[in-house]
């Protein structure tokens, strides 16, 4: 009786027994299989903390997994718990390194973003050569690598190199790098925040204007503090209550000339269809099309393009006879996404997914783009159906 | 005389309408295991919900699912979720639904807390779904 007095007290105390494992002699490739292959999300989370606590000790292990399983089965969560873990061990830093370099690896911003958070702290062999890679990215095609990059250059206070980068035009970029400024604790200008928060824009269903705001108030909210009108809890009762609520505090904190900003709502045009491609190696590209032909490009639509009658009839009649729905392939990271309403159809595609009759018809798609005198745009979704097409 | 039992009906579908939930609410705060979770998410707890989001396979794989994640964007471009951005959702048994490719909107009983396996925080917000739309 005493004995099982015994266990039932000490099981669960062992269970809960806080474990100081030497990192010397932990199952490192153990626990970096736990990260990548867990069937449970959150022990995949917390087995990629665990890993990255480990620094430089798990580093050989995490190369192996990637060598043996190829670097697509490292997962975004264990990327991102080394980029956040923020140690500044020389093999952990090589290990981001050569992560950012490669451009066909999924994750390779989520590696630069750890670069950058580590970047002002970093000296020797481990800051060589750093504030010319970030400027060597500072233009990719893939926005969340330019927008990496250019923030390891502002950690860095790199402004001559950053004056040199092309205007950033991508609405999610602007948001993002103003964000991961404010929260580095660099001056930023919160405008781009403020207006986000009333950002209601949309594509093709998706509200990505939204998820904007959400992404400013986060980064707002951090920043204020105990400033934040909510910052013991509670939510606004509407959009413009919180705008309102966060104006005073924002401007008092800043300093800035901050004004309310205007929503911000889709153009009043009646779209017949669209495609999306999501791609972290070679950029996002997004076309929307009316029945009559306007071609709308750009996650906000901002570009615009008429085909003429001929070609568009063509390409609508031919589109008609597509079939396609659901998920094609497994889709990892990189997606592209067709939806239109004649024949009613919406699907997903992962790369090397997409069937031939599709992609001949994308092609031509492009071919017409091309001779209404858009060679850049053209080119842009030609490079989407090369990853995307069935070989 | 009829306003009583009008009202009386009136009150009993407003009670079985459900709350509209949003990610901004959600994942408003940054997670730390054993932290008290905010008010305005506890209050939650064993509430009717509707939740819009894109459905996420817990792990890889292909065909239809009785259990996914509900999350905040499709292209993981916001980084890893984290816990109070996820919502587990399991459908009725013998239920199943494809993986939507649009926007879904998720009705059923939310549960709000800390479940652990291993010792590990593994869910914040688990849905018992009732439909997926």
């Amino acid at each position: 009786m005493k004995i099982l007095l015994l266990l039932a007290v000490a099981v669960p105390a062992i269970a809960f027994w806080p474990s100081s494992q030497d990192p010397a002699t932990t199952d490192w490739a153990k626990e970096v299989e736990r990260a990548c292959t867990s069937q449970r999300y959150g022990m995949r989370l917390a087995a990629g903390r665990k890993v990255a606590k480990g620094g430089a000790f798990a580093v050989d292990a995490i190369r192996a997994y990637a060598t043996t399983k190829g670097l697509a089965a490292v997962p975004a969560s264990l990327v991102d718990a080394v980029a956040d873990e923020g140690t500044e061990e020389p093999a952990v830093v090589q290990l981001l390194r050569d992560w950012s370099m490669q451009r066909d690896f999924y994750w390779r911003a989520n590696a630069m973003r750890g670069l950058a958070l580590r970047a002002e702290r970093l000296t020797g062999e481990s800051a060589k050569g750093l504030r010319e890679l970030f400027v060597s990215f500072h233009d990719d095609a893939a926005w969340l690598m330019r927008t990496s990059a250019r923030f390891g250059s502002s950690v860095l206070g790199d402004d001559k190199a950053l004056a040199l980068a092309a205007p950033e035009s991508d609405p999610r970029a602007i948001v993002r790098l103003t964000a991961q400024k404010l929260l580095a604790g660099k001056p930023a200008p919160l405008q781009p925040l403020l207006d986000a928060l009333a950002d209601e824009r949309t594509f093709q269903g998706d509200p990505w204007g939204a998820r904007l705001g959400d992404e400013a108030h986060k980064a707002l909210k951090a920043w204020l503090g105990d400033a934040h009108p909510l910052a013991n809890g509670g939510s606004f009762p509407d959009v413009p209550t919180g705008i309102a609520a966060l104006l005073g505090p924002l401007r008092t904190k800043s300093g800035q000339d901050l004004k309310a900003p205007l929503a911000r709502r889709d153009a009043a045009v009646e779209f017949a269809g669209g495609i999306e491609v999501l791609s972290c190696k070679h950029g996002d590209f997004f076309l929307q099309w009316t029945a009559t032909g306007e071609l709308h490009f750009g996650i906000d639509a901002t570009k615009s393009l008429a085909l003429p009658a001929s070609k568009w009839d063509a390409l609508s009649k031919e589109c008609t006879q597509l079939a396609l729905d659901g998920v094609l392939g497994d889709v990892v990271c990189d997606s592209m996404r067709l939806r239109w309403s004649k024949p009613n159809l919406h699907a997903k595609v992962a790369p090397a997914s997409l069937p031939p009759a599709v992609t001949n018809w994308l092609k031509t798609f492009a071919q017409a783009i091309e001779e209404a005198g858009e060679l850049r745009l053209a080119a842009a979704l030609r490079a989407g159906l090369e990853q995307f097409a069935a070989r | 005389m009829l306003r009583l039992p009008v009202l009386l009906a009136l009150l009993a579908v407003m009670a079985d309408d459900p709350i509209k939930v949003g990610f901004a609410t959600l994942a408003s705060f940054e997670f730390k295991d054993g932290m008290t979770l905010p008010k305005e998410v506890t209050d939650l707890d064993e509430k009717l919900v509707t939740i819009r989001g894109f459905m996420q396979r817990e792990v890889p794989g292909g065909g239809p699912v009785n259990q996914f994640m509900l999350v905040n964007e499709s292209c993981g471009c916001n980084g890893t979720p984290k816990l109070p951005e996820v919502v587990f959702c399991t459908l009725p048994d013998g239920v199943t639904v494809d993986i939507k490719v649009s926007v879904a909107t998720v009705t059923g009983k939310l549960f709000v807390g800390e479940v652990k396996e291993d010792g590990v925080v593994v869910m914040l917000y688990q849905m018992d779904a009732d439909s997926v739309q």
